[in-house]
C-alpha cells in the first residue's frame, strides 16, 4: 500500500515539474509541446481530497476539459491519511465574455472517477469472496457535479501563463446517491460535496 | 484589477463561510466526534446504571443497509414501548462501511430514550469501515453482565479477514463463557451465522463452545434478514435470528428467570 501512495506522491512531482517546464518553455516551440498540459489545477475538498493537484487537457475549442487530479487527506483531518487520484470530464456549456479581461462560464457540468489507494480499497473483488458477494467497489467510484469558473487574464502578462481562473464545483458520487434513495430523512447536505479551487492556464 | 478582485474575495469568502459542512475531503474520511466516539462504552456505563428488575427486555434490529427510514420508524416506535431494558443492532449499520453511513445510523439511534449496543456486520467492514467501527462504537469482541446474566457479543465475519483462523476468536469466546462467579448464564449475539461468510473450519468449534457449560440460553444473529427460532445445537440452544429493519418488524426478547420469551412487534 505504501508503495502505491509513494507513486502517487512521484507522480504529483511530475506533475508539477512538468507544468513549471511547460510555462517556461512558453517562448520556445518544441516537438512534443503538444503533450504539454493546457493547464494546472488546484483544488480544495470536492470530495477527491483535502487539497488535490491537478493537469489536463482542453478540447473542441475549450468546451471539454480532462483534468487529471492526485488529492491528499492528510492524518489530523481524518484519523489515517488518504491518497487518491481522480479523472475529471468537465463540459462548459455557457461562456460570457464579461470583458477584455473577465470571461464567466457559469454552466460547468461534469463527471469524475476517483480512485482511493489502499488494500482495503479495492476495485475489483478480492479472491477470498464468492462472486458478486458485493455489487460495488470501495476503490473506484463515480460521481457528478455543476460547476462555474471565472476566467481572467491575471498574471497573464507577467508570467508565461495565458491566465488564471477561479472555480467552485458542487456535486455527489454514486454510493452517497445509492443511500440516499428511499431516505427522505437523510439531508441532502449530506450527500453534496462541495469544493473550489484555482486553475493555471497555459 | 482591484475593484473586481475585493468583489471576488469578498463573494468567495460570503460563500465559503454559508457553506461550512457541505465541503467533503474523502468518502473514507474518519473524523468522529462527541457522542460518535466510544458510543458503546457509553451506552454500557448508563446501562450498567439502570435500575434493574427480575426481567431484562431486549428490542433487536439490525441489517440497515440502506433502509435508514425505516431506522427511524424502529427508534420512534422503541421510544414508545414500555419496560425495553436496551437496544442491540445485530450489524451491517454500514452498508458500503462507509464513514458517512456509520454517521448516519448513529444520528437514528442516538434518539432512542434507552441504551443501545452496535455489533460488528460485514458490511460494516468494507473499505476502512473496520477504522470506522472501531472509532465510533470501540471493540469488536465485547461482554458484560447484566443482572446476573453475561452478554457476549462476538465477531463473527470470518470472511472480511480472509478466513484468517481467528475470526470468530473461539479462545475469547470460551473465556468469556467460562463459569464464574459473576454470572450464572449467557446470550451470545453475533452478525453473522454459519454459512457462507463464516469460516466452514472454526464452525464446530463455535457449537461445541456455546454448548460446553450448559450455560447459553440464547444465541441471537442478524444477517439473513428473515426471523426465525431454530436450534442448530446438540443440546438445543435457541438461535434467534433477528428481522432486518427493511420488514419493519422488530424482535423483543424476554429474559425471565433464565428463560427466554420472543415476541415480534411491528413498527
Amino acid at each position: 500500500m505504501w508503495k502505491m501512495r509513494h507513486f502517487s506522491h512521484w507522480f504529483l512531482l511530475l506533475c508539477i515539474l512538468t507544468f513549471i517546464n511547460n510555462t517556461q518553455a512558453q517562448s520556445h516551440v518544441g516537438k512534443y509541446d503538444w503533450l504539454l498540459p493546457d493547464y494546472a489545477k488546484l483544488q480544495y475538498a470536492g470530495g477527491i481530497g483535502f487539497m488535490s493537484a491537478g493537469v489536463g487537457y482542453t478540447f473542441v475549442h475549450q468546451r471539454i476539459d480532462a483534468t487529471f487530479f492526485y488529492g491528499y487527506v492528510p492524518k489530523g483531518i481524518a484519523i489515517d491519511d488518504l491518497s487518491s487520484v481522480s479523472l475529471q470530464f468537465t463540459a462548459k456549456l455557457i461562456r460570457i465574455r464579461i470583458s477584455e479581461n473577465y470571461q464567466l462560464l457559469p454552466l460547468n457540468f461534469g463527471w469524475f472517477i476517483h480512485h482511493t489507494f489502499g488494500s482495503e480499497y479495492w476495485i475489483n473483488l478480492p479472491s477470498h469472496y464468492p462472486p458478486e458477494y458485493y455489487w460495488w467497489s470501495p476503490g473506484r467510484n463515480a460521481g457528478i457535479f455543476i460547476g462555474g469558473e471565472l476566467k481572467t487574464k491575471w498574471l497573464a502578462r507577467k508570467t508565461p501563463a495565458s491566465g488564471i481562473a477561479i472555480y467552485a464545483r458542487i456535486g455527489t458520487r454514486g454510493l452517497y446517491l445509492a443511500s440516499k434513495v428511499g431516505n427522505s430523512s437523510i439531508p441532502i447536505t449530506d450527500i453534496i460535496e462541495l469544493g473550489f479551487g484555482i486553475a493555471l492556464y497555459r | 484589477m482591484g475593484t473586481t478582485f475585493k468583489i471576488i474575495l469578498l463573494l468567495s469568502t460570503m460563500f465559503l463561510i454559508s457553506c461550512e459542512g457541505l465541503f467533503d475531503y474523502s468518502p473514507y474520511q474518519i473524523d468522529f466526534e462527541g457522542e460518535n466516539k466510544g458510543v458503546n462504552a457509553t451506552n454500557l456505563d448508563r446501562l450498567l446504571k439502570t435500575n434493574q428488575s427480575d426481567t431484562i427486555t431486549i428490542a433487536f434490529t439490525g441489517d440497515t443497509h440502506n433502509y435508514f427510514d425505516e431506522l427511524a420508524y424502529f427508534v420512534d416506535k422503541v421510544n414508545t414501548l414500555p419496560n425495553i431494558d436496551f437496544v442491540i443492532h445485530v450489524g451491517d449499520i454500514a452498508d458500503f462501511g462507509l464513514p458517512k453511513q456509520y454517521l448516519w445510523g448513529n444520528s437514528y439511534l442516538l434518539n432512542l430514550q434507552v441504551p443501545y449496543l452496535v455489533l460488528i456486520g460485514n458490511h460494516d467492514l468494507v473499505g476502512n469501515g473496520l477504522e470506522a467501527y472501531k472509532e465510533m462504537f470501540g471493540d469488536f469482541d465485547f461482554s458484560f453482565v447484566y443482572q446476573d446474566i453475561k452478554f457476549v457479543f462476538l465477531n463473527t465475519n470470518s470472511l472480511e479477514f480472509g478466513y484468517n483462523g481467528n475470526v470468530p476468536n473461539l479462545d475469547w469466546l470460551s473465556q468469556q463463557l467460562f463459569p464464574s462467579d459473576d454470572f450464572s448464564k449467557a446470550v451470545v449475539v453475533f452478525h453473522m451465522p454459519p454459512g457462507i461468510g463464516f469460516d466452514p473450519e472454526l464452525e464446530l468449534g463455535f457449537y461445541q463452545s456455546l454448548s460446553a457449560h450448559n450455560n447459553v440460553i440464547m444465541s441471537v444473529h442478524g444477517h439473513q434478514h428473515h426471523h426465525e427460532v431454530y436450534y442448530p445445537t446438540a443440546d438445543s440452544i435457541p438461535f434467534v435470528n433477528v428481522y432486518g429493519v427493511e420488514h419493519r418488524m422488530m424482535t423483543l426478547v424476554k429474559i425471565y428467570q433464565d428463560k427466554i420469551y420472543v415476541e415480534n412487534e411491528a413498527f
